[in-house]
């Protein structure tokens, strides 16, 4: 128990030096420092990405997306006022650009399993997937991929907020709190949001229950 | 807890976020209700099921592109204005108090203080000039407190305020010290000071004594090294205004014209450019005969055959009469 005890304290120690050493980069930035800029970016440049490419589907758009997101904040840093987090900061600047392409998009691609690489090539996303088994199982391989496209349509029908919602509830593991900061609204509405979300992945994806 | 409450928090309590005292009112209401038991799994697969579609890890180049592509993209920005970074730091300063009640209020009341005293001593001031002013009209102008000092002493005048609807100006200045040092032409420090009076722009005669008594030192063969004294003289040839000052430094270059081949071409450069006749003839008379080095007869050729001056082509003719062909 004390272990444990020392070792919560140590993380939050940790997490605390943490921070204190991001805030020191961001007044940097603020003062007008690329290389502390920089550091940033590459801090959440990944989560960034990842969750504009399984939102959009599309290295392309999430690219552009990426591009956006850092320029805005990079423009902007000098409001940043440490009211909250900067990952709460640069998640709520992503989450409004992608909420953006999500209304844009008239039409929905019919297959979402797939990824669209710059040169226009089709990736397949589960497939690339590596399997660590020592062997594989085509069938279920199938399956999954077949059980994946059916979700990603299902996800289409969401709106953009529903959709926006789940996407960071369920595939980003973010706090319902933290959701509500970023899309600027209260955890109760986020609640609200993600519950009508599975409500109607649920009736989409009923059939395959 | 009805079934329509149970329903939503069982979405919250499937992701984690339902509080402990809400679960187990949760657990006891879908321990007693079959519907919502098969709510419960509905949800519990349906997340399950979400999970097909993964999420991809964006990969390497992609990660690499976007990241050149943004630096790219930083690299052509225009660069903030003055005024916008001023601007920003106001901003975030006020932002900052906003932040603290407390300091900006106390601010807030030390600024307003500062401004009342302020504006009570500059209307008293005001008072009381007008005062003196009315008393005696015919007075002359009121003499500043600070005494102007001489002139001669003065190195820049670095600002200059006026203030407002008056005829008082503050005038900010940096003043030189006059100062005298003693010492031998061996001493470094002296050195120094020499080879600083070769570059005065202010005082010919300074200049004039100083590449004299540096030119005496190398003739002499007194450390003149490459560095230093031999550069000084180099470069008093190359720019001095007064030609007295660059026959000075030709003279003190005089021994190192056939072995260091800059001060060669310095002394060759003098002969084409220098604007004062007797430099360029004083430069021709310098240069020897130098085996390895075709640059001089070169000069020579040139200046003999084109130079506007008769007596500038005879000379050169003489010289490369004696110079003998190169190996």
């Amino acid at each position: 128990m004390g272990g444990a005890g020392r070792g919560d304290v140590s993380r939050s120690q940790e997490r605390g030096q943490n921070r204190a050493l991001e805030m020191d980069l961001i007044r940097e930035a603020q003062a007008g420092s690329r290389a502390a800029f920089d550091a940033l970016v590459r801090q959440y440049e990944h989560q960034v990405l990842r969750l504009a490419l399984h939102l959009t589907g599309s290295e392309h758009d999430a690219e552009d997306i990426y591009q956006e997101a850092f320029l805005k904040a990079f423009r902007y840093i000098g409001n940043f006022r440490f009211e909250c987090s900067f990952y709460t900061w640069i998640y709520r600047i992503v989450t409004n650009l992608c909420l953006d392409q999500l209304r844009r998009r008239k039409t929905r691609r019919e297959d979402h399993a797939v990824v669209v690489d710059r040169t226009g090539d089709e990736i397949d996303v589960l497939a690339s997937i590596s399997d660590n088994r020592s062997f594989s199982n085509p069938a279920r391989e199938l399956d999954r991929k077949l059980l994946g496209e059916k979700i990603q349509a299902a996800l289409t029908k969401l709106t953009p907020r529903e959709r926006m919602v789940f996407e960071l509830k369920h595939y980003q593991g973010l706090r319902l709190r933290t959701i509500g900061e970023m899309l600027n609204t209260t955890e109760e509405t986020a609640k609200n949001t993600l519950f009508r979300a599975t409500k109607k992945l649920r009736a989409q994806l009923a059939d395959l229950r | 807890m009805n079934c329509e409450l149970a329903q939503e928090r069982m979405v919250t309590a499937a992701y984690g976020e339902l509080p402990d005292e809400l679960v187990h009112e949760l657990e006891r209401h879908v321990a007693g209700c079959a519907d919502c038991r098969k709510e419960r799994e509905q949800v519990l697969a349906l997340k399950v099921l979400a999970d097909a579609h993964r999420v991809a890890e964006p990969n390497p180049n992609l990660v690499a592109r976007a990241h050149l592509r943004l630096d790219e993209a930083l690299d052509a920005l225009p660069p903030k204005r003055w005024y916008e970074r001023v601007g920003e730091r106001i901003l975030n300063n006020f932002a900052s108090l906003q932040a603290a009640p407390a300091a900006a209020l106390l601010l807030l009341i030390a600024g307003a203080g500062a401004g009342i005293l302020g504006g009570y001593e500059y209307a008293q001031a005001r008072a009381a000039h007008a005062a003196a002013q009315a008393s005696n009209p015919s007075a002359a102008p009121v003499q500043p407190v600070t005494a102007v000092p001489e002139l001669a002493n003065i190195a820049s005048i670095s600002g200059i305020v006026r203030e407002p609807n008056s005829e008082i100006v503050d005038v900010s200045f940096n003043q030189v010290v006059p100062r005298q040092v003693t010492g031998s032409l061996d001493d470094p420090a002296i050195r120094q000071l020499l080879m600083l009076a070769t570059e005065n722009s202010a005082s010919q005669g300074v200049r004039d004594d100083s590449v004299a008594l540096l030119a005496a030192e190398c003739r002499a063969g007194h450390s003149c090294q490459p560095t230093g004294i031999r550069e000084a003289l180099m470069v008093a040839l190359r720019y001095d205004r007064s030609a007295r000052v660059r026959q000075k430094a030709l003279e003190g270059l005089e021994p190192y014209v056939a072995d260091d081949v800059r001060v060669r071409d310095a002394v060759l450069e003098a002969v084409l450019k220098d604007s004062d006749p007797a430099v360029r003839t004083a430069a021709i008379g310098l240069l020897e005969p130098v085996e390895a080095d075709t640059s001089v007869r070169q000069v020579l050729y040139s200046v003999s055959n084109s130079d506007q001056s008769p007596q500038i082509r005879n000379v050169s003719r003489q010289v490369l009469s004696r110079v003998p062909e190169t190996q």
